[in-house]
């Protein structure tokens, strides 16, 4: 469960980049957060990653006090949930399988549960054939496929997308937003921040209204409108 | 930590060696450079050190005794000369071999002429070798204290030269050393500095999939001793062959009145461990500590 109570964050320069917010997502949730450049979305993410601290307020994600966690118990947090970004964040060196497998190492998984579960979720993203490709051999759907399969296979029961669809094709986003519809139909909540409109009337799903960095619209089912 | 993860962490710290090999080229080609300067700057130092206490011990003083010493009085001068610290080694030259050296420098007819019996001309004195011969105007008057010693000659305006070199040699040596290691620290600093900086994305996502900064920093570290081995390896390897050639070469071209300087360079066995040590402590300490300071900074995510 994500929770945010009275949360404001003021940067060092002084800019408000979210003022006052109230929010609350339950478990197995399938959000949508959209909002302008610059209202305040962003700074979500990065409150929610704890790359940042609120300025006042509390956040809760998963059971763990995010504003108050310490330097060395960042780590655990992390590993209870998923990250996709808009830049796919891959390392380049590194081929399909050991991207993925890159998430589990860090976590001290034995070399045996790896060698289980790499396949599985590469297969469940559609890329079991491409485990041996480099980065660079593959197109931006499906590095962001690879993103995905990072982000799911130490099972968290939390996915953040921040505009995971930002940087491939029109007809390939669709694809992936299904793709993390089909991740949160088992159970895992899926918080995704977009500014693409369109893509989210395709789905039936909660969508949270950041601007000027307020919430100012929460709709239980924006798709069915 | 896990063996497999220690395992994995040391190959992945081999494995981005590779990876990066470009710049692992630069870092190697300038940990190598740095030690080769610092190592032949070294080498330098310690081998004009060594031709330096190769001209000291050229310089004798000689002690001459009281005409009526006696055997005893001998006994008594050798006894208090073998507390003195500062001299290295003496011996006793007695009447004859006084008069031998001498008449050697010294036409026969003026020794004809003497009117005193030639044996008893000369005075019962010792050559002295000092250790140290910034000492030489303490030891001089050390000595003649003794009970029996007449007369002291020391050669104390050479002495004073060659210590003024000397000084000038250890003071030059260890200020292009430490100039060196400072340009040195700043060069492999801002090495290591890119190599990260090249890396951050790298770093960025390890912390995003929950990576603790020991993980993190593992790989670094590894990369940061075997880049500071390879190196330390390589510069001793170069510097050796180096040495050898030009001191063979050296010895081999130098005229006789260098010669006998030269034969005093220091061989390379005699400094080859010290220097390997150190090039690899060097090595490995600022590849480990440097690793350590830079990527500490992209961390804070």
């Amino acid at each position: 469960m994500i929770r945010f109570s009275n949360v404001s964050k003021t940067y060092d320069n002084g800019t408000e980049a979210l003022k006052n917010v109230d929010l609350e997502i339950a478990d197995g949730e399938f959000v949508f957060v959209v909002g302008s450049s610059g209202a305040g979305k962003s700074t979500l993410i990065k409150l929610l990653l704890r790359e940042e601290i609120p300025s006042s307020g509390t956040i809760e994600v998963n059971g763990y006090t995010v504003n108050r966690l310490k330097r060395r118990q960042i780590p655990v947090f992390r590993r209870s949930l998923g990250v996709v970004f808009q830049d796919f964040r891959l390392i380049p060196t590194m081929n399909v399988y050991d991207n993925v497998a890159f998430a589990l190492r860090v976590t001290n998984v034995s070399t045996r549960d790896i060698r289980r579960r790499v396949p599985y979720i590469l297969s469940l993203v559609g890329l079991a054939s491409k485990a041996r490709c480099k980065m660079n051999e593959l197109s931006g759907g499906e590095q962001q496929r690879v993103a995905l399969a990072r982000a799911l296979v130490n099972n968290p029961k939390l996915i953040i997308a921040d505009e995971p669809t930002g940087n491939i094709d029109p007809e390939l986003s669709y694809e992936i937003v299904d793709l993390l519809n089909e991740i949160n139909k088992v159970g895992t909540t899926v918080v995704m921040v977009t500014h693409e409109h369109d893509l989210v009337a395709q789905f039936n799903h909660r969508v949270i209204t950041i601007d000027n960095g307020s919430v100012v619209r929460d709709d239980a089912d924006w798709g069915q409108r | 930590m896990k063996g497999s993860s220690f395992t994995y962490l040391i190959k992945e710290g081999a494995r981005n060696i590779w990876v990066n090999r470009m710049m692992s080229l630069a870092s190697i080609g300038i940990l190598v450079s740095c030690m080769l300067l610092i190592g032949s700057a070294i080498l330098l130092s310690i081998n004009l050190n060594g031709m330096i206490s190769y001209v000291e011990n050229q310089n004798e003083m000689v002690a001459f005794l009281e005409d009526d010493a006696d055997d005893t009085m001998v006994s008594e001068v050798k006894a208090a000369l073998d507390k003195n610290s500062n001299i290295d080694s003496f011996s006793f030259v007695s009447r004859e071999e006084a008069l031998e050296r001498y008449s050697e420098i010294v036409p026969e007819s003026l020794l004809e002429n003497l009117e005193q019996d030639k044996d008893e001309v000369f005075p019962l004195s010792f050559r002295i070798t000092l250790k140290d011969l910034s000492l030489i105007n303490e030891t001089t008057a050390q000595i003649e204290s003794i009970p029996g010693v007449m007369q002291v000659n020391a050669p104390t305006n050479v002495a004073e030269t060659v210590t003024g070199i000397k000084r000038a040699v250890y003071l030059c040596g260890s200020g292009i050393v430490i100039i060196l290691l400072a340009v040195t620290l700043i060069i492999i600093a801002n090495t290591i500095k890119v190599t990260v900086f090249n890396r951050r994305k790298e770093i960025n996502i390890m912390k995003f999939v929950g990576a603790t900064d020991l993980f993190i920093r593992m790989p670094f570290v590894v990369e940061g001793i075997l880049l500071g081995v390879i190196s330390a390896c390589m510069a001793y390897l170069l510097l050796w062959g180096g040495y050898t050639y030009l001191m063979g070469h050296v010895q081999a071209q130098a005229s006789t009145a260098l010669s006998a300087f030269l034969k005093n360079m220091v061989p390379f066995s005699k400094v080859a461990k010290q220097l390997l040590a150190s090039f690899a402590v060097g090595g490995v300490a600022v590849g480990v500590f440097g690793s350590m300071i830079f990527v500490r900074k992209h961390l804070r995510v």
